[in-house]
């Protein structure tokens, strides 16, 4: 009765923003990334990268209602760096990566089809 | 591909964290594909395979207008049963989603955003009329239910017969004097707006293991508790070989990470006798689909990931 629509769980309604940035107020270089509509395939992605900066001492996701369909995202880097910093640099990197997964599985895949077409 | 240079938008350091994942196909067919993916985190193999299941688009019946039915199953029990039924998504990357086309006004006339198809069927013989999915008829050749565009080319390849059991996907049976009579508009959407739109059956991952046999301590078995610390494995993954009487590893990825010869080793005294772990970068993907689509075009999903991350990043600035 009360359950959301299902569609809910992907399209950003008009009016809200896909992402929005909370800095925190008692911790230095601490903020919390609020991202809307999205769920544990991109947290999880997300924070495992940002694991690999050294400048993060912390990287964490949560959903905090399974009814709720957004993710936050919450950083804590050394004054090296920032956590939006951080967080850009992650997406940057992830995003480079999906592109090289991408052309590596074309590059598989044509080669592939045209193994099986050289058969015939 | 550059690994250091290049920084993010924001990032002011210019070093990249990037890894660079290998794919190695090993086998390809029309509704099967196994492959794996080397030098990247369980993260991206766990994304890659939710991706695959819910955010592929492809395309399903989403509307029924029903202009006459007199079976035994009800109007909403039938419109159910045609929203299941896989259909060709070939041109799936090509529509737009209903929400997001305004040539339309989502009557389902449009023909960028939806595609219909026609139902016609009456039964008038005294025998039960099957109601399948090859009943369904659509002006665009394109987009015929799955299982009726396969035996059309497996007709074609066995040369135009047509075994009374592949009659397509039974949707309702008639009798005598009942018809059913419908128009059905399929739409393109996502496996998470309902499990319709999936196109995988089924996708999994394994961790690649890695064994190794401590060969001293395996000298120090005899013949038989070699052979019954083989046995004690559920899945065949290693073999005795016949002429050197030695324990090799048969099929390594036959390993379900039970833990049985760990077990067994310690149970005949001989803790230790096998190392068997999990590579952490190497994972292993199955996928087997309904054949909505040729199963290389699913890794095309990673288009998906592309849009995602620009919008998470573009819009936190």
């Amino acid at each position: 009765m009360n359950a959301p629509d299902r569609y809910e769980r992907f399209v950003v309604p008009e009016g809200t923003k896909k992402v929005s940035y909370e800095r925190d107020t008692k911790i230095i270089n601490a903020a919390s990334f609020t991202v809307e509509r999205e769920d544990h395939t991109i947290g999880n992605i997300v924070r495992m990268q940002l694991h690999r900066d050294p400048n993060v001492l912390f990287a964490g996701y949560k959903l905090p209602h399974p009814l709720q369909y957004k993710i936050i995202v919450r950083i804590h880097t050394t004054s090296q760096s920032s956590p939006m910093q951080a967080y850009n640099q992650a997406i940057t990197d992830l995003d480079k990566e999906l592109d090289y997964l991408k052309s590596a599985f074309e590059e598989r895949i044509s080669r592939k089809l045209r193994r099986v077409d050289m058969e015939y | 591909m550059e690994g250091a240079g290049g920084g993010g938008s924001g990032g002011g350091s210019g070093v990249s964290y990037q890894r660079f994942p290998r794919v190695r196909i090993r086998e390809m067919k029309d509704e099967y594909m196994k492959f794996e993916l080397r030098d990247t985190d369980a993260s991206m193999a766990n994304a890659l395979r939710r991706v695959m299941l819910s955010e592929v688009p492809t395309i399903a019946i989403d509307l029924v207008e029903i202009e006459v039915n007199s079976s035994v199953l009800n109007d909403e029990f039938i419109a159910h049963r045609l929203g299941l039924i896989p259909l060709c998504s070939e041109r799936a990357m090509e529509m737009r989603f209903s929400r997001d086309c305004d040539a339309c006004d989502g009557d389902g006339e449009c023909p960028y955003c939806s595609i219909e198809f026609q139902l016609n069927v009456r039964c008038d013989s005294d025998q039960t009329l099957d109601v399948t999915s090859a009943d369904l008829h659509c002006h665009d050749h394109r987009f015929l239910p799955v299982d009726v565009a396969q035996r059309a080319l497996a007709a074609e390849a066995a040369g135009g017969y047509d075994a009374p059991e592949q009659r397509g996907i039974i949707i309702v049976k008639l009798r005598r004097g009942q018809e059913l009579r419908l128009r059905a508009i399929a739409r393109k959407g996502i496996g998470k707006d309902h499990a319709k739109w999936s196109p995988g059956a089924t996708v999994t991952f394994m961790y690649e293991p890695e064994i190794h046999i401590n060969e001293e301590l395996m000298e120090t078995l005899t013949h038989n508790e070699k052979l019954s610390w083989i046995e004690s494995s559920p899945t065949k993954v290693f073999d005795l070989d016949p002429k050197t009487d030695q324990v090799i590893v048969a099929d390594p990825e036959a390993y379900t990470y039970d833990e049985e010869v760990i077990k067994k080793a310690e149970a005949i005294g001989k803790p230790g006798l096998v190392e068997i772990y999990a590579r952490e970068d190497s994972f292993i993907f199955t996928q087997k689909l309904d054949a909505v689509r040729l199963s290389d075009d699913i890794q095309d999903n990673d288009d998906q990931f592309g849009d995602l991350t620009r919008n998470i990043q573009g819009a936190a600035l």
